[in-house]
């Protein structure tokens, strides 16, 4: 696998919880818009609009996207069941021009259903909009889209890797951080693709031998700092056997025998993860029974990866697509060619 | 985190918000907070009053601004800019000028220029007593300390007074700043070099005409312009190109010559320097170069300075040239009618083959531009040969910026010619690795089409427009379905049954046809031929299809029917209401108890469009 050296990778922050403000603004509790679906889903469509054209919302906006999408995601089960055909995609980090490339080349939802496996924010310039895109997208077709979560999907990662600093930039307070934090207790953590393709952000956890151990946990909460919750979204496989120490500080790493096992046991033909970077924007592990996905090409606008999704059809057919950064003017693009005045 | 809630959600209360809040905020422990303060200056400067602000805000400002981190004087910079009404208008405009000054004393480039640009709008304010007593002691002040950063942000503050003040003041001003032109520090020649443009234009503008045109002072102008030019910082050296621009537009705009020799000398040297960066900056602004000179025996010498340019050993320097041919060859081309073809064209035929990539790249999105100024025959014998190796570049962004500026060339030699010449590179080009290179070829086709004829199209594009429906990219297999729209717009409807409805009907029996990408491009490339073929066409060769599919196990296929049936009653209520009530409308019916909630909401959606149109 390849680990680039030079993006550092992301160690667990120290538990320090950041003290909430009351228990009276939990989102949960927010008057929901209680007016007639029409309404809704021309409000949301609306936004939808907006956000496709990289403007983010604003605040009362996302306050009530959240509180609509508590409602819809809240619903759903620890291991979300999913149907195929369906396109997977692993992290995609603020590259907001780049999902609006993913989507041009697996074609636009709801034609195209998508399964995401976290890390929508953090290290990108854009990371308001692309969650606030994708929740938004979320809502307005649930059964057409699934939001897993990430381990950049957490209050203490976000206050470290961007995601705070960039709600604080573009909405001049913490607010809007806040509400998209609370709202990322209720994602579900992994899915099942036609009981057949586990699909989470991270790996294994040597305290998860069954699916069903992962339906019984309680994931309503912060991202822990140990234990099979935090595992799954923490993970990675590796060349050795059996369980290691994670040089990232949080989960294991995890080897064939522990996949095979796995899979044996739950009767599943793949797990697909994403929260690593590969250079080809995927690549297989352990006898291909592992697969990671990575879907933000030119990672930090500068690792000169390329990106993947990978298509299932209904008949479990796989695959890949792989492609480049969108082309965007006015950003801080990087030459990956050093020029030649530097040779 | 409670009290600035309050504030987005209240904003008009605003006005309201006690001011001695405000002034606390000024002083908060977290910079955020302390920035978001300083952007309601305004703010507090109307409930205190003009009196109070002169008294209380300005010195309590400048109190404490000069203490404070960076961001926040620099919000307090941009601010005091607009404050010239809130201290009680221009008789008191003066009292902003002391704080502006410290905070132009920074040494950080965005606040010292912030406080600069607030100086100089306040300086638009002033009378010319107030410049003359308050403002050029100012900028003197600056200019005589003994520290670089205040040097620099003199500089900036010239153009908005030099043609206000008298002529002996104005004379003194522009030996002060030639005086900043050969400063000790490379920082402040810099900067009074990049800002020395502007000035003189603003001088060009007032002093042109003939009673006035000594207060251009051209003896002070071109003695900073040859400073520049012999600096031995090239990072100074190279802003003197767009001086001389701006002095050649000057002499241009008073019709004097007699200096151009001089010019025009220090120009050649300019070009030939040692240092990349200057002949980077001739070479990128080459095209305004000659033009400025408006002379057709320089524009003629300048040609081989084009040429050594287009050689020159360093890659961003023939990138930058590339940029220029098209304006630079039209502007030859009118001295006379041969150079181009003669001396520049074997050049670009070498640059075509540059080792350098973005080189290519850049001369490929301009080469096309060549072809109108070398007109039809030049450009088959010469250009085109140029474009073919192109075209194979291993390079794709150099084979994208061919493709996509080939509507030019088309216009020069017509659409046969550079099909038969390109039409090899382009159907090697039709399977490229980029998808953005298959996208640009796509959108070439309609172009292709009409003008190749139904005969000679179908023979050598017609199986590739049908592969790109099943290209593995979306945006390809979209552009595919509209490309065949227009083709059938063009061709016709029995051309559309014949090379495409049947090709689709074949593709149907295959395995392919399992796969729901499959399934849903044919809907799609249906719906879209929909509009464009006859009502009879739509119901006998499109509809039994796109019925077909509303028994589909994919979701997103049956709402996708429900969108396509909503598209086909629109095409034949006109003549075939029956069908639309005996077809159409029960399916949707039968769609809307879909157990999927998509399908369900498409096909409700538009079944209440299909019933107002029956409602009609």
């Amino acid at each position: 696998m390849d680990l680039d050296s030079d993006i550092q990778m992301e160690d667990a922050v120290e538990q320090t919880q950041p003290e909430t403000t009351g228990k009276e603004t939990s989102l949960s509790q927010f008057p929901i818009n209680t007016t007639d679906p029409t309404t809704q889903r021309n409000t949301l469509d609306g936004w939808i609009e907006q956000l496709s054209q990289c403007k983010p919302l604003s605040e009362d906006s996302v306050k009530q996207l959240c509180a609509m999408a508590v409602e819809v995601v809240k619903g759903e089960e620890n291991v979300q069941p999913v149907q195929v055909p369906v396109t997977i995609c692993g992290d995609i980090h603020g590259q907001f021009h780049d999902l609006m490339e993913l989507f041009k080349i697996g074609g636009p939802c709801p034609d195209t259903n998508y399964l995401f496996m976290g890390d929508y924010v953090d290290r990108g310039y854009y990371s308001v909009e692309t969650v606030s895109y994708l929740v938004a997208m979320k809502v307005r077709y649930p059964r057409r889209i699934t939001i897993l979560r990430g381990n950049h999907e957490s209050r203490q990662i976000t206050q470290v890797y961007g995601f705070y600093d960039e709600c604080f930039r573009k909405y001049g307070s913490a607010n809007v951080w806040k509400m998209f934090t609370d709202l990322f207790d209720y994602f579900p953590i992994t899915a099942l693709v036609d009981n057949s393709i586990f699909c989470l952000h991270g790996g294994l956890s040597p305290m998860i031998e069954s699916i069903d151990q992962v339906r019984e946990l309680n994931r309503i909460q912060e991202v822990p700092h140990e234990g099979p919750m935090c595992d799954l979204l923490w993970s990675d496989p590796d060349d050795r056997g059996g369980w290691g120490i994670s040089p990232r500080g949080a989960g294991f790493t995890f080897g064939q025998d522990i996949s095979e096992q796995f899979n044996h046991t739950n009767g599943l033909s793949l797990i697909a993860r994403a929260h690593q970077l590969v250079m080809e924007g995927y690549s297989w592990s352990h006898q291909d029974l592992v697969v990671t996905i990575f879907s933000a090409p030119n990672y930090c606008y500068r690792c000169g990866n390329q990106a993947a999704i990978m298509e299932v059809d209904e008949n479990h057919n796989r695959d890949f697509l792989q492609y480049d950064p969108s082309v965007r003017p006015g950003e801080p693009t990087v030459t990956r060619k050093t020029p030649d005045y530097f040779l | 985190m409670d009290s600035t809630n309050h504030e987005t959600l209240k904003p008009t209360s605003e006005e309201l918000y006690p001011i001695a809040l405000l002034m606390d905020e000024l002083r908060h422990d977290d910079v955020a907070s302390r920035v978001q303060a300083m952007r309601r200056l305004d703010t507090i400067a109307i409930a205190l009053g003009q009196e109070r602000t002169r008294k209380e805000l300005i010195p309590f400002l400048d109190d404490v601004i000069p203490e404070d981190e960076d961001e926040v004087i620099a919000v307090a910079a941009e601010e005091l800019g607009k404050f010239v009404p809130y201290v009680g208008g221009r008789e008191h405009a003066i009292i902003l000028m002391p704080v502006l000054e410290k905070i132009a004393a920074c040494e950080e480039p965005i606040v010292r220029d912030k406080a600069v640009d607030s100086l100089n709008s306040i300086s638009e304010e002033l009378d010319e007593a107030q410049v003359l007593q308050d403002f050029i002691p100012l900028i003197q002040r600056l200019a005589k300390e003994r520290w670089f950063s205040l040097h620099i942000a003199a500089t900036g503050l010239f153009k908005s007074v030099i043609v206000k003040v008298p002529s002996e003041t104005r004379l003194e001003l522009l030996n002060l700043y030639h005086e900043l032109i050969q400063d000790d520090s490379p920082m402040v020649r810099k900067a009074a070099a990049s800002h020395l443009p502007r000035l003189i234009d603003i001088l060009a503008k007032h002093f042109k005409s003939p009673e006035n045109i000594n207060e251009f002072h051209w003896d002070l102008i071109t003695s900073m312009y040859e400073s520049l030019v012999n600096d031995n910082q090239d990072s100074v050296k190279f802003l003197s190109v767009d001086v001389l621009i701006a002095i050649l537009e000057f002499l241009s705009e008073i019709n004097e010559t007699s200096h151009n020799e001089d010019l025009f000398k220090s120009l050649i040297t300019l070009a030939s320097d040692p240092s990349w960066r200057v002949r980077y900056m001739v070479a990128d602004r080459f095209e305004k170069l000659v033009t400025s000179f408006n002379d057709a025996q320089y524009t003629i010498k300048l040609v081989s300075n084009l040429i050594s340019l287009m050689k020159d050993n360093e890659a961003e320097v023939r990138k930058a040239i590339a940029k220029q041919l098209p304006g630079v060859c039209k502007l030859a081309n009118t001295c006379d009618r041969s150079i181009v073809l003669r001396s520049i064209v074997p050049v670009v035929s070498q640059l075509s083959m540059d080792e350098s990539e973005t080189v290519r790249s850049a001369l490929a999105s301009e080469v096309t531009g060549l072809a109108p100024i070398l007109g039809k025959d030049a450009t088959i014998d010469h250009l085109l040969p140029i474009f073919v190796e192109m075209l194979k570049d291993d390079y794709s962004e150099v084979r994208l910026n061919i493709i996509s500026n080939l509507q030019l060339v088309n216009e020069v030699i017509g659409i046969q010619l550079l099909s038969e010449s390109l039409l090899p590179a382009i159907t090697a080009l039709a399977n490229d690795k980029l998808w953005r290179v298959r996208l640009a070829i796509i959108e070439q086709i309609p172009l292709l089409a009409e003008q190749l004829g139904v005969a000679f199209f179908d023979e050598a594009l017609g199986q590739l427009c049908m592969e790109w429906l099943w290209d593995p990219v979306y945006s390809i297999r979209e552009a595919a379905v509209i490309n065949l729209r227009s083709l059938t717009k063009n061709f016709g409807e029995e051309w559309c049954k014949e090379e495409l409805i049947k090709r689709i009907e074949t593709k149907k029996q295959t395995k392919d046809f399992e796969n729901f990408i499959c399934r849903i491009t044919c809907l799609f490339a249906y719906t879209k031929l929909i509009p464009v073929v006859s009502s009879d066409t739509v119901v006998s060769e499109l509809y039994p299809l796109i019925d077909e599919l509303k028994d589909d196990h994919v979701p997103n296929i049956r709402f996708n029917v429900a969108k396509s049936l909503l598209v086909l009653a629109q095409k034949v209520i006109s003549i075939n209401r029956e069908f639309v009530v005996s077809k159409i409308k029960p399916t949707l019916e039968l769609l809307c108890s879909d157990e999927d909630t998509d399908v369900k909401y498409f096909a409700e959606s538009s079944l209440q469009s299909v019933n107002v149109l029956l409602g009609k």
